[in-house]
């Protein structure tokens, strides 16, 4: 049962804080990957793009482009990525420019 | 200017924010701002996430936002799906019927051209390409709290367009 049912039962109140206050189930939302700049090599990063069915990810150079506006969170690339990788946790992702959804991220990894 | 007004929530300033932004709605629109959906060819887990913002938890009522059938009474065009030819028509007339101003917010990864990129015969490849959309509210669907943050954000470009009345005379110069 959702923890929000019963912390209302027992305040009495169902009804979230947000924007009033932080959403503590917002932690259990699917949000779009964070990468770490210095763990992406470019194999990596192939193999990233390769792996993302919403083609999400695109390789231009020494940057990972992540478009927040194609990704759909299905979290695919993190095993994938390992410690590379993990959910970033940010959902108010709003934007009024398409161009603001896109992410590059610099591959800085060195390869072994 | 555009503002994110929602800071994200591990940003201790979120409260005074929030009380700002009710503030905001409700002396720009005496806490009722009407909201229309049209769907475009979506999968419905947009519209199921939409609905789900009416539910006691969100209870999107509270924030002086509402859900009207009618396109002349509505101040924000919230659309889903890629865009598909046959709601093309649907969805400018729509557009068109709404009075000024009005906010165009596109949900959810198709209508963001995130699935379908290119235009076909099918779909327009998101609706960016069919109305000037003004809020862009990313995921596959987006939770009912990135919906709010996304009305939010609405709220803010809504505030934008309001202009003070003027009085005016057909013929009359400015003394």
């Amino acid at each position: 049962m959702a923890r929000w049912f019963l912390r209302g039962l027992r305040r009495g109140v169902v009804t979230t804080r947000y924007p009033h206050r932080p959403d503590p189930e917002a932690a259990r939302v699917p949000t779009p990957p964070a990468f770490d700049p210095a763990r992406l090599t470019g194999a990596l990063a192939d193999q990233l793009v390769a792996v993302c069915p919403s083609g999400a990810l695109e390789r231009r150079g020494d940057t990972l482009v992540l478009d927040v506006g194609a990704c759909t969170a299905c979290q695919r690339c993190l095993p994938v990525a390992g410690a590379a990788g993990r959910p970033s946790g940010v959902f108010e992702c709003a934007a009024t420019d398409r161009d603001r959804l896109r992410v590059a991220i610099p591959i800085r990894g060195q390869h072994r | 200017m555009t503002r994110l007004l929602t800071p994200s929530p591990s940003d201790p300033a979120v409260a005074p924010t929030a009380d700002q932004l009710r503030a905001q709605v409700g002396r720009l629109f005496g806490r009722s701002l009407y909201i229309r959906t049209v769907d475009t060819g979506s999968c419905a887990a947009c519209e199921s996430e939409i609905r789900l913002l009416a539910a006691p938890h969100y209870d999107l009522h509270r924030l002086g936002f509402f859900f009207t059938p009618a396109p002349r009474h509505a101040d924000l065009l919230m659309v889903t799906g890629p865009g598909t030819t046959g709601m093309a028509h649907a969805l400018r007339a729509t557009h068109a019927a709404m009075p000024d101003p009005k906010v165009v917010v596109a949900v959810g990864a198709c209508a963001l051209g995130g699935v379908y990129r290119q235009a076909d015969d099918l779909t327009h490849g998101g609706v960016t390409g069919l109305l000037p959309v003004d809020v862009l509210i990313p995921g596959c669907p987006p939770s009912p709290l990135a919906l709010l943050q996304g009305l939010l954000v609405a709220v803010g470009r809504l505030a934008e367009r309001i202009e003070p009345a003027r009085f005016r005379i057909e013929g009359a110069e400015a003394p």
